[in-house]
Parts: C-alpha cells; structure tokens; sequence
C-alpha cells in the first residue's frame, strides 16, 4: 500500500455548528504539525463554492496526495468533496471525512475543552486511516430500463403510468383481483365532491391496456433477488380456478354459484359469491374462485359453476404459478388500511357504528344501497349521525402517536354529503383540532360549519352504547367544558391509517426499511422523500405516510422522476468500498456467506475460497467481522487502519 | 411537431432546485431561471428544520452546488422571465438578466468589494434585521458567490443619475470604492440587462412564497419587537446575524419571554386570507423549542386555533414541544400592544373561556404564506390560471396536481399552494417526471395538445 505523504486537512466551521464549541484555531496549530500533513486551512463553510475553491487550489499547489476534510457526517458532504477532488486528478477514495460536528461538536456543545481535543483527535485519526487508503475505481454494472411497481392503487398505477408515458417497460403486480385500490371504495372527493371511480377510470383503462405495462392481479411479489439495475423477481400468480385463456367474462357462473360471503369491496354491507369480481367498476378481466368459502373446496360436490360455464374455463385443479422477471428498479405502493377499532368499551361492536370506509359505500351511487343514506341495522334513514375523529390516532394508549391527516377533511366532507341526502338529518363531528392545511381545505371545512345541521364538538368522546333503537354517545366538549350525551341512528368512526399488515413482509423481502408503525422509511425526510435507504427501490403513497389522493399521486409521480432520471444512464456505478478475499488465506468456511444480508458472498466449490459479487456488496463489513482468519477486508477499512485509528484515539 | 427536449425550471428554490437536478440527471438541458442573485430560496433562510432540526445549509448547499456545477444546467440568477408565447412541445422564451455591474467571469469571489462597500441597506436574505452593503451575495454560502451591484442603492450609480439629471436634492457622492479595491478590475460599470432567447419544450414554475407583510394586520402593532416567523429563523440561526443568539430587535435584550401567534393573517378571511397555512403549526413549535433550548428558564407561549401537525414524526413533535414547557393557549390573540419595556399580547383562552393577557418581551407572528409578489404577473405571462390569492391552479385539484392549466407548463412548490418542504420536494420530482415523460416522445400527437 502506497503510504499517502502529502495530506491536506481542511476544517470546517459549519457557521457556529462547529466553531462555536471547538477551537479552530487549536486544531489547525495542532494539524499543520502532525507527521505527513502539508497543509492545513479553516474555512466557514468548506461545502460552499469558494470553500471547495480553496481545496483546489491547495491540491494543484501542494501536490496532495490525500485530504481529511473535517466537518459535518460523511453523508452529507463526503460526495461534494471527493467530487471536488476528482475534478482536480485526486482519486476520490483518498479523501476522508472527520466528523467533528455530529460525533463531535454537537454531543459537547458544553464543554469546550473536550470537544477540541476530541476534534483534534478525530482528525488524528482520520489521517492515519487515510494513510493506507487504496485509490479505488467504482465497479460497472449493466442496467436493464425496466421497473417493477408493487401495488395497483391509484400511486401504483400513477408511476406505472408516469414510467410507461416515458418509454420504458413496466411490470405492474397487484395482489387483487381488480385495480384501483381503496380510492374505488370511495364516494366522493374533498373538497371537490367528485365521484373518484369515475375520476380516475380513465386511468385505470389506460394502465391496463398501456403495451409498455404488463399488468399480473390476483398476484403477490414472492422473492426478489439481485440488486438496483439488475433485480430478479419471482411473481406468485395466485390459482383463481378459472382458465385465463378460455373464460369470456360472460358472468354466467357469478349467478349460480349458491355461496354468499360478505363483500370485502363493499365493507360487509353487501355480498358476494364464492367465485368473484373484485367490484362492478374496477377493471378487471376474470373472475376467481375464493377457496376459502368455495363448496367445493370444503367438502363438499358442488359444481355449479362448472356446469353452467359455456367455455369449461373452471379448473379446480390449477395451482399458484411462479414467473420470473428480470427488472432494473422498484417502486412500493403497498398502501394502507384502517386500523382494526379494539376498545370495546369505548366503541362497542354494534351495526351502526361503522368506520369512514364503510360509511364511504353507504354514500356511494355505486354502492349497496345505490347512494341512499340507511344504516346498517334495519335500513332505516339515519337522522342524528356522530362523527368521531382521531379514532385511534393521536392517541399512543390505544392506538398510534401520530394523526392520520386525510380523517378531518373525509369527515367534513361525508356529514356534507349526508346533509344532502338528508336535508332533515342532524350531524356532529367530535374532533380535538381541525386538521385541514391543503389547497381548498380550510374554505371546504368552513363552508361545512356554515351548512345548518352539521354541529362541530371540540372534545373526546368517553363511551358509547345501545339504548334500545339508539345509540348513546358520551362526549366532552371542551369549549364549554361541559359533559354532553347525544342519541344517534348512527356513528361513524374515523380510524387511524396503517400500513397494510403484509407491508411487513414485502420491507423482509425487498431488504428496506421501516418505521415503528410499519410506514417505509425514507432516505431523508426532508430531501429524498420518495427514496428508500436501498438503492434501486422507490416509496409511493400511503405504504410511506398517510396522505390524501393529490400528495399520493405527486409522490407516485416523484417516484416516477427518479426511476426515468436513472434509466437516462446506460450504466451504473457501484461503490468501489467492498469487501476483498484473501484467496491465499481463505479457508472457505463459509461464515461470511451466512452473515451477508445481501447474498454477496459465496464459496466457490473448485477453490473453496469465498468470492465476493462486486455488484451486490454494499461494503457493509460484516463479513469482514466474522472471519475468523482476517481473509476478507473490506476495502480502505481494513484491520490496521483500525488499528491505526485506536492507537491515535487512545494515544 | 417535433418536441424541443430542453425545459424552462422557474424560480431556484428547493422545488425548482429538485426538478432541475431530476430533469438533468434525465439527460436533458435545463435553464434555471432565479430572480434574486443566487439560487437556495427561503429555505436558506431557516434555522432548523422540523422535525428533524436538521440544519438546512447542510442538507441544502449540496443541492445549490450541484445546481451550479451540473453540466446540463444553465444556471441563470437575477434574471427574470418575460415572455413566453408557442405551445407544448415548442415554446420561445425570453428570459431578463438583470445588470449585475460585474463581470462574473473576471470576479473571483474574494469577497473585498462588499466588505469595503459603504452603503449598507437592510439584507432580504436577513428578512431585514441586519444589514448588507449595495454590492453583495446574499449570504455567505450563495451559488453563484459572486457579487452584484444594488443598482438601486449604490452611490456611484446614484451619482450618474444625478449627473444625467434624473434625480434632484443632493449630489451623491462618486464612491466607486469597490471598482478602486477589486483586484480582478470585474466591475463593469457599462453592463446592461440583456434578454436571452430560449427555446424549450416545458416549463416547470417554482416561483415560490412570500409572507403577508405584518403591516396587513395593524391590530397586532406596527412594534419592532413584533416580527415574522422569517426574521425570528434568522434570530435563531448560527449563521445569523447575531451567530444564533436571539436578541430582541429594538434594544438587543435577550427576550425572556416570547410569545408565538399561529394563524397570524391565516384563516381570517375578514383581515387576512381564508386559506391554511400548512406551515406554521409546525415551524411555530420548532421555533419555541429552539428558543427554549436556546435561553434556558425562558417563557414561551403559542396561540393557535388548531394544531395541525399531520406530517411524519409531526405530532410527535408538537408533543415533544409541549412536554419541554411551551404553553399553548387555544385561541386568538385580539391586540398586541406596547406597555413600557414589555408588550402585552391580549387573547383568548377558549378552553378555559377567559380573557388572558400574556406579557412578552418579544412576539413573533405565524403570518399567512401568500404566492411570492409578482406571481399574478408571472401567470398572465405564461398564460396559466392562479386562485384567488395567486397561487396557480392546478389543472384537476386531486389527479393532476403537477399540471397547470395549460399544456406544457407544469408546477412544483408552494407556488400552488402553502407546502412543507418534503412536500415541495416531492413536487419538484414530480414535475420533473412529467417533463421526462414529455421529452420520451419525439413528436407532439394532436391529443397531446388538447388542453386538458
């Protein structure tokens, strides 16, 4: 290893982020004494553009051979610097980051004196890692220009759209049977008051007939495999029973199939057959068989379909089929469901007090009762009905910390609807802060409050029970501080937005990922939004945060961006940072091939030496850790600069 | 028709910034057009960011470098749009570069000319509570760091109109100090503005926000130590004025007592604008924290009508505000007004159903986000629809948010609408996206220019 004589160290001000707990001067006195260093320089901001000026004049002057830039973390600045480095003919892997200010700085803002001697340090040891950095090359891997969307909601189907609009292939796979997702359920939009199936249909045609988007329902992502431009995914296509190839859709064995089962798309207010549609207005193309309630299935001879099918398209003996498809990219659009009530004693379990997506179907024309307005118990016209936000939300006891920011505005919008269906029905809306920030919110909300008949109540609701054809709801309204009681027909519960229960095992399967709650993690949240921490894999909708239908399809079109941005490259560049076998030492014991979360690393049979696939390896070291015969390094990480660096810290 | 693959982005914020970087990470050439001297927007002007209390220099500059050295944009600061005519596809720009009065290409930065300038004028970039000199970047960390020349407050310039008569009273003086200091002789005394000529396919328009002025709300007291959610970003900021101590305004004590008015022109359609604001529960209650963080056994109380804290990790830190101490008070304040040393801020406290009245040594004004001035003026250029207030319309409110009403034009930011910053992020990307899908074609079909 080539020993790096020439080192330049620049330190950073970060305005008073770090001068204003570590002595700068102390630290540039301190450096431009230690052993190899040619020059030193302080700066108020080194990332600025005549911060970055300085360290290319210094490299073109003083001939440096390596620089320690000492500032804020690595993964902020270290790409502007090495960038600046390579600019100037420096290889970018000998330039290094001393983190004085998160792992410095800030920690011991108290204490002046520690944190200029912990800063010089840093430095220290920085140099002497830097010291026995290799010049390294990024590896080059091919990039196939074709993405796969998880999820046919309406984010899913937007980026799809928004990838196949620019040229590229999609493979677009959703676990049920229709397309659409949950803004098919749905009557009307805030604050527009559009009907939402007949707003995004077009969409929905386009998407499924769009030649760039191959388009599996009824299919879940079991495996995938490779990394960003080269993924491999294998696609579960579920067994619907029925022959794709022969069935003409005529619907015949929907009639005669003899099994009711309540209808997912109609939240239990209405029913379906065993073999199915997912609903009246999503696309989709066949039917499929629900094994769960199907006759035949459990027991028993049933063949009504079968018999009644002029194409003989049923198939009770097809099976789950595995397809593989080769992609460059992900997008997640898992989405999102309503959290399941609990707290029986608050909102027992009764007919008529329903949740916001049931209420949804009760308002929609296409739903089961054809737009008019009758609770679920005895179909009769509701004439009081209670709204309770933040069930579940904002509250950390029972539910989750966060709010679930579409309820406030669903809320207004469904007592505004009801009023209108029922000029003669009263509404009230329990509520702890109206949350309605977004274009056209705050004047929809007020237009609500100024409608008679839809009463807002500031305060929590306590308890709520049946008495006899009502339903009591005890309440406290905290504007007048008084406790209150209203008899309701019907209560409508806003319960907080979750990620859908199987996001979980996709964040397993697509190795990113997330937060307490279930929601995908980001990789920053202010600046890289709709990004996972796993390169090649994107985040739209609801799976990330909950949202309303505008911010998901900007999210699903942000998404969309980054996927066409990186398909502009033939190529990718993969850090050159990994890890590195000593066949010579190598005894081919395969421990590292069991630690590697990425699948990097495997033991050739002939040689019986590990090889490492330079694409895949992220460079994360944990093979290097468990080796027990210091057979794999990683590159410019290595047991001695370690060691270098411990004797410069403890020194 | 065939498709021009090159896109106007307007305005150098985070929205503009983000859909520039998309578009040319795509492969295709952009001009970014800023009208103030460097590009980084409102952004650069905040202290921290919620929720994080990342500092936004530091997840920002490298966006702002990036835009000023990336070799598919053409990065045109202070400079203005001013013409566009043509369609989807095929649109001429034209676009203003104000005079700098430097030669950018001579200039070197170094930064001796706005050091020695005399004339000082209050700093937009400090929202008016310290002063910059008539030549000068706005803040240390501007791209371009090069300077220009206030042409409206420099001497010698006034000198010359005074000289050409275009002025009376008295003769300004013929300083020319920084002409006589630069050591690359970059001043250029000679330079005019110039209209450049483009052709583009789209247009991606990120012209940003503005804050109503304070003095909109009389009631709340034309007071130096009344003062807006910018000015009291720059307070808290290290890289501020008074290198993050907050001091207050009108005689430099260290408020120890703040007072934070949410909704402050918001949701008042009587004296304000009916609309949300989005923003300022959320900044409101970082400010506090950092204030109370900032000077310890400090009094920091919030009116506010509702919290709206509905982003991620947002309420959580509305309550993480709450538990350090920050009182908040449900209500809105009526009159702000001076008592002595103190102002007395009076409100309602509509859960306990008083009258309370809170002393403080300084107030600081959630005040309502409006487009940035001029947006009005800058939709009947581009031939697009704004609301009421001026923010521009989206072409379908729920699916097509991204979309201006007019083919070609889309938008990213809280120029259509008051946005937070992942939002505006969010938004900068997806223009870009839709940009990049136009560019895919090579060719206009007919339907692709019906308006839609």
């Amino acid at each position: 290893m080539a020993r790096q004589e020439r080192i330049g160290v620049f330190v950073c001000h970060c305005g008073n982020n770090i001068a204003g707990t570590v002595d700068i001067e102390r630290v540039v006195e301190e450096l431009s004494h230690y052993p190899g260093v040619v020059h030193v320089e302080d700066y108020m901001y080194m990332c600025s553009d005549p911060g970055q000026e300085l360290m290319r004049k210094a490299i073109q002057e003083k001939a440096l051979t390596g620089i320690v830039n000492a500032n804020c973390s690595p993964t902020l600045h270290q790409r502007t610097f090495r960038r600046v480095a390579e600019a100037e003919g420096l290889n970018p892997y000998c330039v290094e980051i001393a983190n004085i200010r998160e792992q410095c700085s800030w920690p011991h803002a108290d204490d002046k004196e520690t944190a200029t001697r912990k800063a010089i340090a840093i430095i220290k040891a920085t140099v002497e890692k830097l010291r026995f950095n290799m010049a390294l090359t990024p590896t080059v891997t091919p990039l196939t220009k074709r993405v796969l969307v998880i999820g046919a909601g309406i984010a899913g189907i937007q980026a799809a759209l928004d990838i196949a609009n620019g040229g590229y292939g999609v493979v677009l796979v959703e676990q049920d049977i229709g397309i659409g997702g949950h803004v098919m359920q749905l009557a009307g939009t805030f604050p527009s008051l559009e009907q939402p199936d007949s707003l995004i249909a077009s969409r929905l045609a386009e998407v499924a007939s769009h030649p760039l988007v191959k388009l599996y329902t009824y299919a879940e992502v079991e495996e995938v495999s490779g990394y960003v431009g080269n993924f491999d995914v294998k696609i579960r296509q579920k067994a619907g029973y029925i022959n794709r190839g022969r069935c003409n859709a005529c619907g015949m064995c929907l009639e005669k199939c003899p099994v009711l089962v309540s209808s997912e798309y109609d939240c239990g207010l209405s029913q379906r057959k065993a073999i199915r549609l997912p609903s009246p207005a999503a696309l989709t193309f066949h039917p499929v068989i629900d094994v769960e309630h199907c006759l035949h299935f459990n027991g028993s001879q049933c063949q009504a379909c079968c018999e009644v099918c002029p194409e003989g398209a049923i198939d009770f003996s097809e099976e789950d089929t595995f397809v593989e498809e080769r992609i460059g990219v992900v997008v997640a659009a898992p989405g999102y469901d309503l959290l399941p009530v609990g707290q029986p004693e608050a909102y027992p379990e009764d007919p008529d007090i329903i949740d916001g997506l049931k209420f949804e179907r009760i308002l929609s024309a296409t739903g089961p009762t054809n737009g008019e307005i009758r609770r679920p118990s005895d179909g009769k016209v509701p004439r009081e009905v209670v709204f309770i936000s933040c069930v579940g939300s904002r509250d950390p006891e029972h539910g989750v910390p966060y709010c679930s920011r579409v309820c406030c505005m669903y809320v207004a919008k469904q007592a505004l609807l009801y009023r209108q269906a029922v000029p003669e029905g009263q509404a009230y809306i329990f509520y702890m802060d109206i949350r309605s920030d977004a274009k056209g919110f705050e004047e929809f909300v007020q237009d609500v409050m100024d409608e008679g008949g839809i009463l807002y109540l500031r305060g929590e609701v306590s308890r709520m029970f049946r008495d006899g054809d009502k339903i009591k709801v005890w309440g406290v309204d905290t504007l007048i501080g008084r406790n209150i009681e209203i008899s309701a027909d019907l209560v409508v519960l806003a319960r907080a937005m979750v990620p859908r229960p199987t996001t979980r095992e996709l964040t397993r399967k697509l190795n990113i990922a997330s937060d307490a709650h279930g929601f995908l993690t980001e990789a920053h949240i202010k600046l890289r939004p709709v990004e996972s921490l796993t390169s090649g894999i994107y985040l739209a909708g609801t799976a990330q945060w909950p949202r309303d239908l505008p911010d998901t399809i900007a999210s699903a079109e942000a998404a969309a961006s980054k996927v066409l941005s990186l398909f502009s490259r033939e190529e990718l560049l993969h850090e050159p940072t990994i890890a590195w076998v000593d066949e010579e030492i190598c005894s081919g014991c395969e421990q590292c091939v069991a630690n590697c979360t990425y699948k990097a690393i495997e033991v050739d049979k002939r040689s019986n030496v590990a090889r490492v696939n330079e694409a895949i390896c992220e460079g994360c070291g944990s093979c290097a850790a468990i080796c027990p015969s210091n057979a794999v390094q990683l590159k410019n990480s290595t047991p001695r600069q370690f060691f270098e660096i411990i004797d410069v810290a403890a020194g | 028709m065939e498709v021009i693959k090159k896109v106007l982005v307007i305005g150098g914020g985070v929205a503009g910034i983000q859909a520039a970087l998309d578009i040319a990470d795509g492969g295709y050439q952009v001009i970014l057009v800023e009208k103030t001297p460097s590009v980084g927007g409102h952004m650069a002007q905040y202290a921290e960011v919620f929720p994080t209390l990342d500092c936004p220099q530091c997840i920002l500059t490298p966006k702002m470098v990036d835009v000023g050295q990336h070799s598919n944009i053409t990065l045109l600061t202070y400079a203005e749009l001013q013409k566009v005519s043509g369609e989807v596809g095929n649109f001429t720009v034209e676009i203003l570069q104000k005079a700098r009065k430097v030669n950018h290409k001579k200039c070197t930065g170094c930064g001796t000319c706005w050091q020695k300038c005399p004339e000082k004028v209050p700093s937009e970039y400090d929202a008016g509570i310290a002063d910059r000199a008539a030549i000068y970047i706005p803040f240390a960390q501007a791209v371009p760091a090069k300077p220009v020349i206030d042409t409206e407050h420099c001497r010698y310039i006034k000198h010359l109109e005074f000289v050409e008569g275009e002025t009376e009273g008295k003769r300004p003086p013929q300083c020319r100090i920084c002409e006589r200091l630069c050591p690359a002789e970059a001043i250029d005394w000679e330079q005019e503005a110039q209209t450049i000529t483009e052709q583009v396919g789209a247009i991606v328009v990120a012209t940003g926000f503005d804050l109503m002025p304070i003095k909109r709300l009389p009631e709340y007291a034309e007071d130096p130590d009344v003062i807006d959610g910018i000015q009291f970003e720059r307070m808290l900021s290290p890289g501020g004025p008074n290198a993050g101590v907050v001091r207050r305004p009108s005689d430099g004590k260290i408020p120890g007592e703040v007072v934070f008015v949410s909704c402050a022109g918001s949701r008042d359609p009587e004296h304000g604008v009916p609309h949300c604001s989005r923003v300022c529960c959320m900044y409101l209650a970082k400010q506090a924290m950092l204030y109370k963080h900032a000077v310890h056994d400090s009094q920091a109380h919030i009116f506010y009508i509702d919290t709206r804290t509905t982003g991620k990790g947002y309420e959580e830190f509305l309550q993480r505000t709450m538990t350090e101490g920050t009182v908040y008070l449900r209500g809105k304040v009526s009159r702000i007004y001076r008592d002595g040393d103190k102002l007395k801020v009076m409100g309602v406290d509509t859960l306990s159903g008083k009258q309370v009245e809170v002393s403080a040594d300084l107030v600081v004004l959630g005040m309502a986000m409006l487009p940035s001035v001029g947006a009005k003026d800058m939709a009947a250029r581009l031939g697009i629809a704004t609301d009421e207030q001026g923010f521009f319309t989206e072409s379908h409110i729920k699916i097509d948010p991204l979309e201006s009403t007019r083919p070609g034009i889309y938008l990213a930011g809280t120029a259509q609408g008051p946005k937070d910053i992942p939002d505006s992020v969010a938004q900068g990307s997806g223009a870009a996206s839709k940009v990049l899908g136009l560019f895919a074609r090579s060719e206009m079909t007919p339907e692709g220019l019906t308006v839609g």
